[in-house]
């Protein structure tokens, strides 16, 4: 092992350990927002695994997206993405945040989240349960322990 | 020789090192024990060190407007500050490593430089937000400052000395917290005051300002920050268990002290909503000033017959 490779297992190591969370709505119904706030309360405490939400994006290592992204949304979202600082990864929550769901084809939409930004993790469902919102948190951090693809189709099913 | 032993006693113990070392792991305890009275696991023994070091290797993004040597600066400044108080104080029960007359008034005011540091550096960006989280932490500061500072005065008056390690060696044995309440409340009071927690958080309140002052910092100012507020939390409950709850001898007695301290903040802190900034001040002026200067008032007159 090298000294390059001990510094480098020693930053995943914090980054995997304490990703702190910005929400964003980019236009969902709200269904997706409220089991995100699920998920942060004490019930399912996802300050085992280090999460906290961050009001600021500064703050944030993760962007959750909720809801199909509207044109009004798509200017801020952006900006919200380019004020966090690297590295990053954007979460989509929700079936129109992954195809723009039941508002596919709705004048005032661009689409799903995909359009606009780089995706790293999609949670389908609608909305997703807390334990499926922690299931992608852990995937993500999962992806990045171990950056080669993680899709497996047979684990799904 | 006495090169070596000052540079580890700068670096290592008892300062440096070992203080950040010590404050992170009191904020763990912190977390932990507020997760368990809401029912939660809570975070694990390495949280605090896991998010300083994320937050060391993360991209810092230096705003445009504001004086870039100031937003890198600040944050330096702040935890320098706390870093050097914690050489006048007797951290994890050793001795002072420093200590001269009047080094109690040295260490508390360079503990609050570190809120100073917090306030400049919300009036250094245009963010509405960290302007008026500056502006909120700079009135705090003012309106929990000398009530504080008139609390750990008091063991000093009945130690006729200014000096930490004289005042800890009158102090030692003898529970000022039974001699002088108003004093052992005030200053507990004021600790979550001075560390902005909960009800005194409103300086930070994420609900309505984002992340108050420190809203624009990211990565390393932020890191530094934060532990400048672990170091803080460490200093403070040294200094208020050594000086009313009998003195700190030994690491034993420290852990034990201190985190009956801590548990008791903890307590206050989950027990009580935020304040709005106004109540705040009403209270430390109204209240907490009062009741001290006449605690105060008792005790030089006391003094005075006694002599
Ligand atoms: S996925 Fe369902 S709950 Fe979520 S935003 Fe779309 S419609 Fe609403």
């Amino acid at each position: 092992m090298t000294w390059q490779q001990v510094v480098d297992d020693f930053k995943t190591w914090a980054r995997v350990n304490s990703p702190w969370v910005v929400h964003f709505n980019t236009g969902s119904c709200n269904g997706c927002d409220i089991e995100i706030l699920a998920t942060l309360t004490p019930r399912y405490d996802l300050e085992r695994f280090g999460v906290k939400l961050e009001g600021s994006p500064r703050h944030g290592d993760v962007l959750i997206c909720t809801g199909p992204v509207t044109l009004q949304a798509r200017d801020r979202l952006l900006r919200v993405y380019e004020q966090m600082p690297e590295p990053k990864f954007v979460i989509a929550v929700g079936s129109c945040a992954i195809s723009g769901g039941v508002f596919q084809g709705c004048y005032n939409i661009i689409g799903h989240v995909d359009e606009v930004l780089p995706v790293d993790v999609y949670i389908p469902g609608c909305p997703p349960r807390p334990e499926a919102i922690i299931d992608g948190v852990v995937k993500l951090l999962g992806h990045l322990k171990d950056p080669a693809p993680q899709a497996n189709i047979e684990e799904a099913n | 020789m006495d090169t070596i032993r000052d540079l580890v006693t700068l670096f290592f113990f008892p300062g440096g090192l070992f203080v950040l070392a010590l404050g992170m792991s009191y904020e763990w305890v912190d977390r932990k024990l507020m997760a368990r009275v809401q029912n939660r696991v809570g975070p694990r023994w390495f949280q605090p060190f896991a998010d300083i070091a994320k937050l060391l290797t993360k991209e810092e993004v230096i705003p445009l407007d504001g004086n870039g040597l100031l937003f890198l600066g600040l944050p330096i400044v702040a935890l320098a500050g706390a870093l050097t108080s914690a050489l006048y104080v007797p951290v994890a029960g050793w001795h002072p490593a420093y200590s001269f007359q009047g080094d109690l008034i040295v260490a508390l005011y360079l503990l609050s430089l570190l809120t100073l540091c917090t306030g400049l550096a919300g009036a250094n960006t245009s963010d509405h937000f960290s302007l008026v989280g500056a502006t909120r932490t700079l009135t705090q500061l003012f309106s929990y400052e000398a009530p504080f500072l008139l609390a750990m005065l008091g063991p000093a008056v009945m130690a006729h000395t200014w000096q930490i390690n004289e005042i800890i060696a009158d102090a030692d044995g003898r529970w000022m917290l039974f001699l002088q309440p108003i004093g052992f409340i005030v200053a507990l009071i004021g600790l979550l005051g001075k560390l902005e927690m909960s009800p005194f958080n409103a300086p930070e309140a994420e609900t309505e300002i984002v992340a108050g002052a420190l809203t624009e910092y990211s990565g390393r100012g932020l890191a530094l920050f934060r532990l400048g507020r672990h170091v803080e939390l460490v200093i403070g409950l040294t200094m208020v268990a050594a000086f009313y709850m009998g003195g700190v001898n030994g690491l034993p007695m420290f852990v034990l002290k201190t985190l009956i301290l801590l548990l008791g903040l903890v307590g206050i802190q989950s027990l009580v909503a935020r304040l709005r900034i106004d109540q705040t001040v009403g209270l430390w002026w109204r209240w907490g000033s009062l009741l001290v200067l006449a605690q105060w008032l008792v005790l030089v007159v006391w003094e005075g017959v006694q002599a």
